[in-house]
């Protein structure tokens, strides 16, 4: 490492200033740009290892650096008026299934939509 | 409690790349990769209430709109999140997504989304009486 600074607030001259607590606390720890459509894989992402395509339209990311907890808030988002949730998370991993609103609640076929892509948002403590 | 005031913030090693260790101490994870590069609330699709990194929206047809960027993300692989509004009535659930890959956008310059809402048996399009939308990923 370069150099390290201990600083419990940054102050911009204009801007205002923020408690460092809010860069840390307020940083996504995990997000994710994915492909569903046939295998699933991970387009970009940070803090993720791996994903896994347990079927139609349910797909595992595995973190590198684990969350401190289960609990960890989480964001989804889906193309082509569909949605994606969280069906369970744990400190290491979590699971998502695909919905759209004019079908019920089931995990939705993840082909015959080329390209078609969701993404993940995970905000937390890391361990 | 001790302060910086500076007005920006540059790796030494790598301008791009600022170290930060975890709650927890167990780990270390990239200060900018962790950041939210723009963030939108919106209006009926029409108008912009508050946002980061965001020029302006652009409302085409019923759900149909494109928020555009202040400063160009770097690819079309950035991930989004987004919510939208209740839609008023008995089982509405809306959701916002974005439309194909295409849109999603070779510039990075744009995002277009599509909003849907559930009524009852068919989905149909709606403007959210407020869309919240954030984006994480690379800028240029």
């Amino acid at each position: 490492m370069a150099g390290k600074i201990i600083a419990d607030q940054i102050e911009h001259s204009t801007a205002g200033s923020l408690d460092t607590s809010y860069v840390v606390n307020g940083s996504a720890k995990a997000w994710a740009s994915m492909t569903g459509a046939g295998t699933a894989s991970v387009n970009q992402s940070l803090n993720n290892s791996s994903i896994t395509d347990n079927g139609t339209g349910d797909y595992t990311l595995t973190n590198t650096n684990a969350f401190n907890y289960a609990d960890y808030a989480t964001g989804c988002g889906s193309q082509w008026r569909r949605s994606l949730y969280t069906a369970a998370q744990t400190s290491s991993s979590i699971n998502f299934y695909t919905t759209q609103p004019d079908a019920s609640e089931t995990a939705l076929a993840d082909s015959g939509s080329t390209g078609f892509s969701v993404t993940f948002t995970g905000f937390g403590d890391l361990a | 409690m001790s302060e910086i005031k500076v007005d920006s913030l540059t790796g030494k090693t790598s301008a791009g790349d600022i170290t930060v260790t975890s709650e927890g101490g167990a780990a270390t994870m990239q200060l900018q990769q962790g950041l939210a590069k723009a963030w939108a609330t919106a209006d009926d699709n029409t108008t912009i209430m508050d946002s980061l990194n965001i020029a302006s929206i652009t409302d085409h047809s019923t759900g149909v709109s494109t928020l555009t960027f202040t400063n160009v993300m770097n690819n079309n692989l950035y991930s989004i999140t987004v919510a939208g509004g209740y839609g008023g009535g008995t089982n509405d659930m809306g959701i916002i997504s974005w439309n194909d890959e295409t849109h999603l956008v070779t510039t990075g310059s744009t995002t277009y989304f599509i909003s849907a809402l559930n009524n009852g048996s068919t989905g149909s399009n709606y403007d959210p009486a407020r869309g919240c939308y954030h984006w994480l990923g690379d800028l240029a």
